[in-house]
């Protein structure tokens, strides 16, 4: 599974880096970093949005942007073929 | 425990004659409700999902959360209470606990045997009504946050619960003018309101930001009451709290 990430500015109410990250080119997260405003998190990624599979109670902070990609594509294999994603059968 | 703060009865008392009119005879018998105190420590828990107690846990000191654990770690805490509150008051009639009571503080509770608590609802029908409409309002209390998880913004949300830690501890002597202990983590506060700790710290840092609040050591003061409460759509007739019982009214 490929993952690609597209820088963004996300109006977060912090400084606004982010990345759009994309499957097959359907969006599946937004991810951005934390500013000062988290101290000892500060530089972290932060799970802004998810969608599909990925939206839900669960905002987990990643170290870097490798270990985001890391945990979405073991989430979205999880749930290959299943709702709510769309390739489902309904 | 401050060996010169209220005893555990008389925040029993204060607690219920901010709700209800208790007559000499009825703060009497609350009087001689025997107790057995035991201290917690910071995250120990009181009573457990599925215990079955013998009796109930009043709040003397420190400051307690109802909480349930769900799937893969995740915590929902759905009130948050103070001395004088029984947040357990419910066992007496449901037997089996369906979500676990947890200090976030250290705290100190008094436990009144159910048996002892039957007998003075048996025998005096103001502390039982009392104790009726205090539960009653816990109820009113779900309701409020259950509107403002499904359907308040985060800063509402944030600000909403501000609103109503401020007025309870008001409500029963325990804010200092318009600053008060608020001895939650940001953690916490996400898991009350079905927040992330991240949007929580965003929206506390523009809450000071805009000079709502402010922090002066562990203490939250209140910078703007109208428009903490108008930010937070807060009002609280949900409290239902007795006419007087705070003090600007």
């Amino acid at each position: 599974m490929e993952l690609t990430l597209q820088p963004v500015l996300v109006a977060s109410g912090e400084e606004g880096d982010g990345v759009l990250v994309f499957r097959d080119r359907h969006l599946v997260a937004i991810l951005v970093r934390l500013s000062s405003l988290h101290e000892e998190q500060a530089g972290f990624w932060f799970l802004e949005k998810g969608f599909g599979v990925l939206d839900g109670p669960q905002h987990p902070i990643f170290d870097d942007l490798h270990a985001a990609q890391v945990w979405i594509k073991a989430r979205l294999a999880d749930h290959v073929g299943k709702p709510p994603w769309p390739n489902a059968p309904v | 425990m401050n060996p010169r703060g209220p005893s555990p009865h008389e925040r029993l008392i204060t607690k219920l004659e901010s709700i209800a009119d208790l007559s000499a005879e009825a703060k009497a018998a609350l009087s001689a409700l025997p107790i057995r105190l035991r201290a917690f420590e910071e995250n120990a828990d009181i009573v457990r999902q599925g215990d079955r107690p013998r009796e109930c846990g009043l709040v003397v000191e420190g400051f307690v959360c109802r909480y349930k654990l769900l799937g893969e770690g995740q915590r929902q805490i759905m009130s948050f209470h103070i001395p004088g509150d029984i947040p357990d008051l419910q066992s007496l009639h449901i037997k089996v606990m369906d979500h676990s009571l947890s200090a976030l503080t250290p705290t100190q509770i008094a436990f009144i045997p159910h048996a002892a608590v039957n007998e003075v609802t048996r025998n005096n029908p103001e502390v039982a009504s009392a104790f009726w409409r205090d539960t009653l309002i816990d109820a009113a209390v779900f309701r409020e946050w259950l509107a403002g998880v499904g359907r308040r913004s985060a800063h509402q949300r944030i600000a909403h619960v501000i609103c109503e830690v401020y007025v309870k501890l008001q409500s029963v002597g325990l804010a200092d003018g318009e600053s008060f202990q608020l001895p939650v983590t940001q953690a916490e506060l996400a898991d009350a309101l079905g927040l992330s700790s991240v949007h929580v710290n965003r929206v506390l840092q523009d809450l000071r930001r805009v000079g709502l609040i402010s922090y002066r050591g562990r203490f939250v003061v209140i910078g703007d009451w109208d428009g903490l409460q108008a930010a937070g759509d807060f009002d609280p007739g949900y409290l239902h709290l007795k006419d007087g019982a705070l003090q600007w009214n």
